[in-house]
């Protein structure tokens, strides 16, 4: 579904990305995993738009991603979140969702002008945020949110393009046990409703319990491809990432 | 239903205000609270609810200004189609200077809109075989022959413009603008080319602005590039940000407000440019939601 074939990037000098090729097959949950630094976000921000390769091929379901700025590939159905959330703070929950409906908008300009809000996609968005846990707090302001909250309403906003891949960077970072949990379950769902996901993450248990294929990145080169038990099994990776506490466990 | 109500507030405070201040001096600044207010709601869509800086907002009030007249004066043409043709020109050249400096990133069209009200300040001031330079344009009639009759028109005027510009900020449209003000990156996210999104706000901002330019040369009588100078921009810029920007409200209370306080201390001397400059000031500091953030804390 998603192809990056000898994608490069560099930022004055240093070598984020070098000669990273990968595949991402539909419906499946596909983790990006490695050390910090290892290049992860910029991939994934090669990938949505946020940055040109400055070498290699993009594709998505067959058709060349290059110079395509990140707005135009939303219409072509990828999403995405940020590893720092960024959300509209000053807006409330139930709008910032209603502004991820903006590729769908269909409401001829009149409208807008002499009627205003239709009230289009808001039972949608309000399903949205539902189906995050965040149902009753439609009209709190999004920056008053406690930090998890915040992660799965950027997560609801990004699915209100409806897309066919959704790329998510660290949605577990900074949320506790619970809330990884809910997160795992969200992400479990929405893979099921045929949504293509590609996870950038640090969370162990998140990548060993949720993906069918992990791609390792180390200092911006790929280390290794494969499903979760080949990865936590192969020596080189354990070494470079996973380090002494995984590799007593899977010796364990 | 509440917002009807509020709307029904409004149209008769506007048909009243006339006859609670009733000598023809008082008359004439209601003519130009209505036109401040106009000023004020185009360059808040810009500022308040799109986020980009707007510095030359008084380019487009002067071209509204000169346009209509020129058109009338000089071709004779009849006064709404001149003022038509002056408010889509002016959301054209809007459009325009927005699409080009919207390409670049930053604060490009912050300065290429300041940019743009100090060349056609000096366009104004020497292309005299068409503005007269700074000899001035006598004689302009206003549309309508009076002075109530004028102010009636043009707060008529700004409260359609305000009920569409209401209906636009609660339409999708205004979720989409909000979120190119809030994060920009994040809007992209979501498959909004805020470039053109900008440009579109920008436009309806300067058509806005020329709409009220329109009138004024007809209420004044005569017509000299010194009322466009950039410092106007800056007036309007302090109604929108003393009165609340970002909410509809605001910067019409704003407007209100910064029309009648010089006035009220009139006595002494000139001190409109104070008065805006210290209420600029004090609400930034003090207050940066404006005059709404009073009644929004209860």
């Amino acid at each position: 579904m998603l192809s990056a074939n000898n994608v490069s990037k560099s930022f004055g000098g240093v070598r984020a990305v070098r000669n990273v090729s990968l595949t991402v097959p539909q419906n499946t949950i596909y983790a990006l995993i490695g050390p910090n630094g290892a290049g992860k976000s910029t991939m994934l921000n090669l990938l949505s738009g946020v940055y040109q390769p400055d070498a290699g091929e993009l594709a998505f379901t067959g058709q060349s991603l290059l110079g395509l700025a990140a707005y135009a590939r939303v219409r072509l159905g990828i999403a995405r979140t940020f590893q720092k959330i960024r959300l509209f703070k000053q807006l409330s929950l139930i709008e910032n969702v209603m502004a991820g409906f903006h590729i769908h908008q269909d409401t001829p300009f009149w409208k807008h002008l002499l009627v205003g809000d239709t009230g289009r996609f808001r039972d949608e968005a309000r399903e949205l945020l539902e189906f995050v846990g965040l149902g009753a707090r439609a009209d709190h302001r999004a920056g008053a949110l406690p930090y998890g909250q915040q992660r799965m309403l950027e997560i609801a906003r990004a699915l209100a393009t409806r897309p066919k891949l959704f790329m998510l960077d660290e949605p577990a970072a900074g949320l506790n046990p619970a809330e990884v949990d809910f997160l795992l379950n969200r992400l479990v769902d929405i893979s099921k409703r045929g949504v293509t996901l590609l996870v950038v993450e640090h969370n162990m248990d998140l990548v060993m319990n949720v993906a069918s294929r992990v791609f390792v990145l180390d200092h911006g080169e790929p280390l290794f491809e494969g499903t979760p038990r080949e990865v936590q099994a192969h020596p080189a990776v354990v070494e470079a990432y996973l380090g002494g506490e995984f590799a007593a466990e899977s010796a364990a | 239903m509440r917002r009807w109500a509020y709307f029904g507030i409004a149209i008769a405070l506007v048909a009243a205000a006339p006859w609670l201040i009733a000598t023809p001096y008082w008359r004439g600044i209601l003519v130009l609270c209505a036109m401040n207010v106009l000023l004020a709601l185009g360059l808040n869509l810009v500022i308040g609810y799109t986020g980009q800086l707007n510095l030359g907002q008084s380019a487009f009030f002067a071209i509204g200004a000169y346009a209509t007249t020129i058109l009338v004066k000089t071709y004779h043409w009849n006064f709404w189609l001149a003022a038509g043709a002056a408010v889509i020109g002016a959301g054209v050249l809007g459009l325009a200077l927005a699409a080009f400096a919207v390409r670049l990133r930053g604060h490009y069209l912050a300065i290429a809109s300041l940019g743009f009200a100090v060349i056609t300040y000096q366009v104004l001031v020497n292309w005299e075989s068409v503005t007269e330079g700074v000899r001035g344009i006598y004689g302009i009639l206003p549309p309508v022959p009076s002075t109530v009759g004028l102010y009636y028109l043009i707060a008529g005027i700004a409260l359609i413009v305000y009920w569409l510009m209401d209906n636009l900020v609660r339409s999708p449209v205004g979720d989409t603008l909000r979120a190119i003000r809030e994060d920009e990156v994040s809007a992209a996210s979501l498959g909004v080319k805020s470039a053109l999104w900008k440009a579109f706000a920008f436009s309806v901002g300067a058509g806005v602005a020329a709409l009220a330019g329109v009138f004024y040369p007809g209420f004044v009588g005569t017509l000299v590039p010194d009322a466009f100078n950039i410092i106007e921009s800056f007036t309007m810029m302090a109604m929108v940000i003393v009165g609340g920007m970002g909410t509809m409200i605001g910067p019409v209370i704003g407007a209100v407000v910064l029309t009648f306080l010089p006035e009220l201390l009139r006595g002494f001397g000139e001190l409109r440019l104070m008065v805006y400059g210290l209420a600029l000031t004090l609400v930034v500091l003090f207050m940066p939601g404006g005059i709404v953030q009073l009644a929004k804390r209860k």
